[in-house]
């Protein structure tokens, strides 16, 4: 049901204490304020020190707030019913050694109040889900960093959240185990649910989510959809071209061209000079492969934002 | 509750997966065995010897364990992060930190249940009449632990587990010689006398639950006695986990 807020964050502050004799305050997160609407991938994107996962912290009550509020499914947070149905995977979970796998999720459960008879349906599930079947049994000291987080992972899903948050969900995984985690978000959107996840891998981010909100040195830098925020450049083409040399191409087009791959020419066109070119490029004897806008890649978006001010980061710790 | 017996439960197998409780009991037992040879070696005081050596094993190897397991049980959550997922869940703080104190106090139940078996088992098997009467010693033992727990707990909440273990070991210190500060002033006069009192009455006092000689001289310990002792460790008890509680709630992880 879109349009259901499921997360509401007014005015969030929060610093950190630095030093014992004089202590001082270093802000981490500064009036950061969001919403996050039902069945939304949302990625949380910042760079380190920028506030992500102060901001989680904050939520799942690990840090309290200086100032500010916070509304999960639509309860305050002191409240606790709210955490029965929201999953949280931290940051390089660290679980316990002695502990397997399998006896890890039925704590979990316990936790939930599910029946021996639920836990282990949804233990035996969620081990399947993530391959990590063959090594239930095994105690988690034995288990590699990868396979860490992907119990990280099942134990966030534990009690089947509405709302999922993931701190860095692709840390530690292998390019077969990012698939699997970026499946089983689309997963989660697809039944309905919401994830909101922070990340450094912006293609990801990119791939994913609905929204997206960019943090830096604490501050929201900008929330939106990714088309709003990567502004479609339309008045700019890519055209690639084929069968023809460079130097014919540059010298009928007026254009530098770019190499591609193999023996094709990238140029970029003013879309009102399209018709133009199209025409050029046919006369110097070559074919057009595709035509396509010139799209910034978050990518992109991402290092001009960060490049903007570069100062000196204000949490620097904490991230 | 439910939550706190699951996270009571998940401390119970963890301190019972710890090596340094093997290592604790194997000496428990060792000594428990010297009592023996020690028992051999005295002429019509080995009951005695044996019972003597038996209890002693049991507080000092209990207190150990208390204090080794009880000062990671908090402090390596915070450390290693394990916390991070379970406080997330709907478990209060309140029923992690008395969940813990519920698990390792079961531990030391069942560590000290095996240890009374064997000195039993031990006067059974030299030809002694096994006492019922033991218990009235094994008892405030138990009442002991737990307090020692509670301590080790509160200074988990507080610092890391080394220097949690040096403070609590230091109290317990403290504590058993409570009798020291008492009569410090014999020793050194210039010592004010509210200091010293305020010291033996304000630090526990570990000598309360200390029947050991006691029982093994054979003298019963009075019903009133112990419901004494019951009375003085819950109240401290409950004021030490009442301050380890409030630190816990506070802190930011």
């Amino acid at each position: 049901m879109p349009g259901v807020t499921v997360l509401e964050i007014e005015g969030l502050s929060k610093s950190y204490r630095v030093g014992h004799l004089r202590p001082t305050y270093r802000p981490a997160l500064l009036d950061l304020s969001l919403k996050v609407e039902q069945g939304e991938v949302f990625g949380y994107l910042g760079p380190n020190g920028s506030g992500k996962t102060t901001t989680l912290k904050v939520l799942m009550g690990l840090l309290h707030p200086d100032e500010g509020s916070a509304f999960i499914l639509g309860s305050p947070l002191a409240e606790r019913g709210w955490r029965y149905r929201v999953g949280y995977l931290p940051e390089h979970p660290y679980l316990y050694d002695y502990l397997t796998a399998h006896e890890y999720l039925d704590y979990i459960g316990r936790l939930f109040g599910l029946s021996p008879a639920v836990r282990r349906d949804r233990a035996r599930q969620l081990l399947d889900l993530l391959g990590l079947a063959r090594a239930a049994d095994l105690p988690l000291r034995r288990f590699s960093k990868g396979m860490v987080q992907k119990t990280g992972i099942a134990q966030a899903l534990m009690n089947e959240p509405d709302l999922v948050f993931l701190d860095e969900p692709m840390s530690g995984l292998d390019p077969m185990g990012r698939r699997l985690v970026r499946n089983l978000i689309l997963d989660l959107k697809q039944r309905g649910k919401t994830v909101f996840f922070s990340t450094h891998i912006l293609p990801d981010a990119e791939t994913l989510c609905d929204r997206v909100a960019l943090l830096r040195e604490g501050r929201l830098l900008r929330e939106g959809r990714l088309d709003e925020i990567l502004e479609l450049a339309t008045s700019a083409m890519e055209v690639l071209v084929t069968g023809v040399d460079r130097s014919v191409l540059e010298a009928q087009t007026g254009l530098v061209a770019k190499s591609a791959v193999g023996e094709r020419w990238r140029l970029e066109v003013a879309e009102d000079r399209l018709g133009a070119i199209v025409g050029a490029v046919e006369r110097a004897g070559g074919r057009i492969l595709a035509v396509s806008p010139i799209r910034q890649s978050l990518e992109e978006y991402f290092f001009k934002e960060m490049a903007a001010d570069h100062e000196v980061p204000v949490g620097g710790f904490g991230d | 509750m439910n939550r706190l017996l699951a996270v009571a439960a998940n401390t119970f197998r963890e301190t019972v997966r710890e090596r340094v409780l093997y290592n604790l009991v194997f000496f428990a037992i060792l000594m428990t065995l010297s009592g023996l040879l020690l028992g051999e070696l005295s002429i019509r005081q080995d009951e005695k010897i044996i019972k003597d050596i038996g209890l002693a094993a049991m507080d000092i190897f209990g207190t150990l364990i208390a204090i080794f397991i009880g000062v990671g049980l908090v402090s390596k959550e915070i450390e290693r992060r394990s916390l991070y997922p379970l406080l997330a869940k709907p478990l209060s703080r309140d029923e992690l930190f008395l969940g813990k104190f519920v698990g390792l106090g079961f531990t030391l139940l069942v560590n000290l249940g095996t240890m009374g078996l064997g000195l039993y088992l031990t006067l059974l098997l030299t030809g002694r009449r096994p006492e019922p009467r033991l218990l009235e010693a094994i008892y405030p033992i138990y009442l002991g632990l737990l307090l020692v727990t509670s301590l080790a707990l509160l200074f988990s909440t507080l610092t890391s587990s080394t220097l949690a273990a040096v403070c609590t070991l230091a109290l317990v210190l403290t504590g058993r010689f409570s009798d020291v500060i008492r009569n410090m002033k014999d020793v050194a006069p210039g010592a004010p006398g509210w200091l010293t009192e305020a010291l033996y009455y304000g630090l526990p006092n570990f000598r309360n639950f200390d029947f050991k000689d006691r029982v093994a001289y054979g003298d019963p310990v009075p019903l009133h006695v112990l419901g004494w002792v019951t009375l003085y460790a819950l109240a401290y008890m409950g004021l030490v986990l009442g301050l380890g509680l409030k630190v816990f709630r506070s802190r930011d992880f």
